[in-house]
């Protein structure tokens, strides 16, 4: 199959509510733009990996980021969150998304 | 003279720092801005949407201040940027007092820049009641110059706009100055010339142009606040805990005043309105401890912690909770010292007519971890006294209670859902006292479409944190 042909993956999006929205994204497009063009309301800031407000968690699957995740650290990284704003899917995938992950993510340092 | 805007050049009083026909925008001295100017009756409030449960683009809201007016203290318009997740933050104008020599310049356009975004917006606001976005400068031209995550902005003398920068084009250190032209708002390039020793972590500045001084402060690099506080960072050393001396008119770096562990995350720097005067404050938002800084005999530069918060035992909370001292204005009699305590839940009011040696004069608690009043007019304040604006007659303080949408999320979260709120109190600056003005609510919950967080306030005609004079 030539990269032409290459419908790319399914990714699934579900939100805090357990509402989900599926859309398909072509290879290296991101997962933030992928929404946009579908008219799905995804969180983002910065665009470009430095930010963290697009952060999603990834559920099952595999994504590959294609700007270094700048915002995240290794650890949150080995848990499986990502940047939808600068992450492409290399699987058909699932991920949590919402406002509420970027603090999920980094945590409340003292409470 | 209208209320909302500058004297007219026929109105414009005359002063004598060696310029009679002075005929810019502004006011010739603090003081005139203090006692010529009318009371305040539109606001102009960055309010954001980025990291809210309803997704939606930033506005600049348009609040209704005057007490006669049948919408007095409702959010009146909305200017809506034209893409989501800017994170309107701070901003400034195209001009103010500093230009008094600029014959023909009006203080008519905001710069209003997107913080994660890096877009710069141009808002015309010759209309104090109408504004309009009429240009913008987008990421991609600012990422050019190696900068990113616009923040302070002011003009200066010689017709430019300078903005501090927090990071370089991958959102991290060095930061540097942008300048951009105050007639046709293209982007002229750096503003610094000669960083020598800094190491380009920054955040906000203030200038004396009469003393060739400017001050800058320290936050992080944006990779590092942008996704949210993560005390692993601080004891990485990666907030700042220093301010910066310059050279104003080298534009050269000249000295860093390190504060270590008393100044922790040094965020808004206010230097003494009258222009004769070599010294001011910063706020260091970690450490909650006042600092002032002030010019020695021999030139250089030197500090004193002057105020120091106290961490306070929560519950709910491993470790003392640090009072974050947030935000911090000076009256533009130099008399008064407001700050905000932005965990804790209070904002305070310091006589500071001997700024060495402050003086607690009163306290407001409203929200936050500590507060006992938790609601005005029912409405539950949601998040703590942050961004502060006094009036220019110092008899009324308005604040927002909203730091920014990461750490909203991780220590109020219920900004998320709801938004943020704007207060007011009365100030008896006579009697040294304040008092909360119940009657006064912007409820940014109701704002048109979703619920907004709001951040920097500003009147038309100029403020407490917008005017350096010559």
């Amino acid at each position: 199959m030539t990269a032409c042909d290459d419908p790319g993956h399914v990714v699934e999006l579900r939100d805090a509510d357990g509402a989900v929205d599926s859309l398909q994204i072509p290879p290296g497009e991101s997962i933030v733009d992928a929404a946009e063009s579908a008219g799905i309301d995804l969180p983002y800031g910065c665009l470009y990996g430095a930010c963290g407000t697009c952060t999603a968690r990834l559920l099952e699957g595999r994504c590959r980021h294609l700007e270094p995740p700048r915002a995240l650290k290794d650890d949150v990284l080995e848990d499986g969150y990502v940047l939808a704003c600068v992450a492409t899917p290399e699987t058909d995938c699932t991920l949590r998304v919402g406002h509420d992950i970027q603090a999920e993510a980094i945590g409340t340092p003292w409470r | 003279m209208s209320t909302d805007q500058s004297p007219s050049k026929d109105e414009q009083p005359t002063h004598d720092h060696d310029h009679e026909d002075a005929d810019g925008p502004g006011y010739p001295t603090p003081a005139a801005m203090r006692t010529e100017s009318e009371r305040e009756k539109t606001a102009y409030v960055m309010a954001l949407r980025v990291g809210m449960e309803t997704d939606g683009k930033d506005f600049v809201g348009v609040v209704d201040l005057d007490p006669e007016s049948e919408t007095y203290s409702e959010l009146i318009d909305t200017v809506e940027m034209p893409n989501k997740g800017d994170e309107l933050h701070h901003f400034g104008w195209n001009a103010c007092s500093s230009s008094c020599h600029a014959e023909g310049l009006a203080r008519q356009y905001l710069v209003v820049p997107g913080q994660r975004s890096s877009r710069i917006h141009i808002i015309d606001a010759e209309d104090p009641r109408d504004p309009e976005i009429v240009t913008v400068i987008e990421p991609e031209e600012v990422f050019e110059y190696d900068l990113s995550a616009p923040h302070t902005v002011h003009c200066v003398p010689d017709g430019k706009i300078v903005i501090s920068m927090l990071g370089n084009a991958d959102g991290e250190l060095p930061g540097g100055f942008l300048q951009l032209d105050q007639e046709d708002f293209t982007i002229d390039g750096r503003w610094e010339n000669d960083t020598g020793e800094w190491e380009g972590m920054h955040y906000d500045y203030w200038y004396q142009p009469r003393h060739d001084v400017l001050v800058s402060t320290e936050w992080a690099a944006p990779n590092t606040y942008y996704p949210g506080f993560d005390l692993e960072d601080v004891e990485a050393g990666n907030y700042g805990d220093s301010i910066h001396i310059w050279d104003w008119s080298e534009k050269r770096h000249e000295q860093t005043l390190e504060f270590g562990e008393e100044g922790r995350i040094p965020l808004e720097v206010r230097m003494s309105h009258n222009p004769e005067e070599t010294q001011g404050y910063v706020g260091a938002g970690l450490s909650s401890n006042i600092i002032h800084f002030y010019e020695t005999d021999d030139g250089t530069w030197d500090w004193d912690v002057v105020i120091e918060e106290k961490a306070r035992e929560h519950d709910d909370w491993d470790m003392p909770v640090p009072s974050l001292v947030t935000d911090t204005l000076l009256s533009l009699d130099d008399q008064y010292l407001f700050y905000s305590n932005w965990l804790h839940g209070n904002l305070r009011m310091y006589d500071v007519s001997d700024m060495g040696n402050p003086r607690l004069v009163d306290t407001i608690w409203a929200g936050g971890l500590f507060g006992d009043r938790q609601e005005v007019q029912g409405t539950n304040i949601r998040g703590s006294p942050q961004m502060l604006q006094l009036s220019r007659d110092g008899r009324r303080l308005y604040w927002t209670t909203s730091l920014f949408s990461s750490w909203d999320n991780q220590f109020f979260p219920e900004i998320a859902e709801e938004g943020s709120v704007m207060l007011k109190a009365d100030v008896y600056p006579d009697e040294g006292r304040m008092e909360l003005d119940e009657e006064f609510l912007v409820d940014f919950g109701d704002a048109p479409g979703s619920p907004a967080r709001a951040h920097e306030i500003r009147w038309p005609g100029g403020d407490c944190t917008s005017d350096v004079w010559r």
